[in-house]
């Protein structure tokens, strides 16, 4: 069967949808809400949570596939607000970024706790 | 309603010389239940015989006389006068399709794209007639009888706003009816059909804006179509990747 290389991004930018659309809404609230404002015993306990390894997997699940759901959605949009012709461009710059983005969240998940 | 009132429609006109067309307006006796169509027939009849549109059957069925009825797509036959009087309404052409004349519009765009998914049954054997029947079961119908409602009438189309500015998107109505094809038991050529349907743009193009389901008149759901495309696409991809897949 014949293949476009969309089907790759689409499949990676679906995934995402229902990481971003199932999990980002709690993660956001808890991390960056509820939990700050708990003080420091709270500090400890979410990164006790997060350094167990099988949590640091799921997030990177997570962040990962959201970045790259992110990337192909600016990447439509910036398409349909007439960058047709760059999409080549916007493929390096929207991919790449989620690329680095994905990058970034391994290493902080990786060395979690070693410092 | 008094009574000899009328509604004015602003229809647009262009002849195929014209570089860009115009609007005319036509006083129209006000009928309760006269929709569009009967106006235009009105005005093609007694007012101007040289208005040039399509239609034919009236009710909903032959899918020729889709037109932009006040900005949204919609066949002539089933939108009322007295959903717009005392208010005028504009009638254009089917948006994103090049026009020959009046409310025309050129299909010829559209037919290639249909002629590109193989819109038939495949089969790999073909049984000799003595054979009989290829039996299917209820179930087995309903899994694509939805989808094989389509008219043709293009309204998805002119409701699509990647259809504007993607020229080789395959479009909703098209996709839809390549999976009419490709969900029926009977049918052996989803193969075949990729190479339009897998193509850059073909089904990619859809962002999932979901207007062809919205204005669609005979309830296929091209948008949700398109999506089951992407992801019977998707799971043929992957499966190949795997050592066990199918190559």
């Amino acid at each position: 069967m014949h293949h476009s290389k969309e089907v790759f991004w689409w499949s990676l930018f679906s995934a995402g949808g229902v990481m971003a659309a199932l999990f980002m809404p709690a993660l956001m609230v808890a991390t960056g809400v509820i939990l700050p404002n708990r003080g420091p015993a709270a500090h400890a306990q979410i990164h006790e949570t997060v350094s167990f390894w099988p949590v640091r997997i799921l997030l990177f699940v997570i962040l990962f596939l959201s970045f790259f759901h992110c990337g192909h959605r600016v990447k439509h949009i910036l398409m349909d607000l007439g960058l047709r012709r760059a999409s080549g461009a916007l493929a390096v710059l929207c991919y790449g970024g989620a690329s680095v983005g994905t990058l970034a969240a391994a290493y902080v998940l990786a060395t979690l706790g070693s410092g | 309603m008094a009574r000899g009132a009328t509604i004015k429609l602003d229809v647009f006109r262009c002849r195929p010389e014209d570089e860009r067309g115009t609007f005319r307006s036509y006083d129209v006796p006000y009928r309760e239940h006269w929709v569009v169509l009967d106006a235009l027939n009105w005005i093609k009849d007694y007012m101007d015989g040289t208005l040039s549109y399509r239609w034919s059957c009236r009710m909903g069925v032959c899918g020729s006389c889709g037109m932009m009825i006040n900005g949204q797509p919609a066949l002539s036959c089933a939108v009322f006068l007295k959903s717009y009087y005392p208010n005028s309404i504009r009638v254009e052409p089917l948006s994103y399709f090049p026009v020959d004349r009046d409310l025309m519009i050129d299909l010829e765009g559209f037919l290639a794209k249909l002629k590109s998914i193989k819109p038939w049954i495949i089969h790999e054997d073909e049984k000799p007639l003595e054979a009989g029947e290829y039996l299917q079961t209820p179930g087995e119908l309903a899994a694509f009888k939805q989808y094989s409602m389509c008219i043709n009438c293009m309204l998805c189309y002119a409701a699509c706003p990647v259809v504007g500015a993607e020229e080789d998107f395959l479009g909703p109505a098209v996709i839809a009816l390549a999976q009419r094809y490709n969900l029926d038991s009977r049918d052996q050529g989803a193969e075949e059909r990729s190479v339009a349907i897998d193509a850059d743009e073909g089904i990619w193009g859809c962002t999932f804006v979901g207007e062809c389901t919205e204005v669609c008149p005979k309830q296929v759901d091209p948008a949700g179509a398109i999506q089951r495309a992407k992801v019977a696409s998707a799971k043929n991809w992957y499966s190949k990747l795997l050592p066990w897949g199918e190559r």
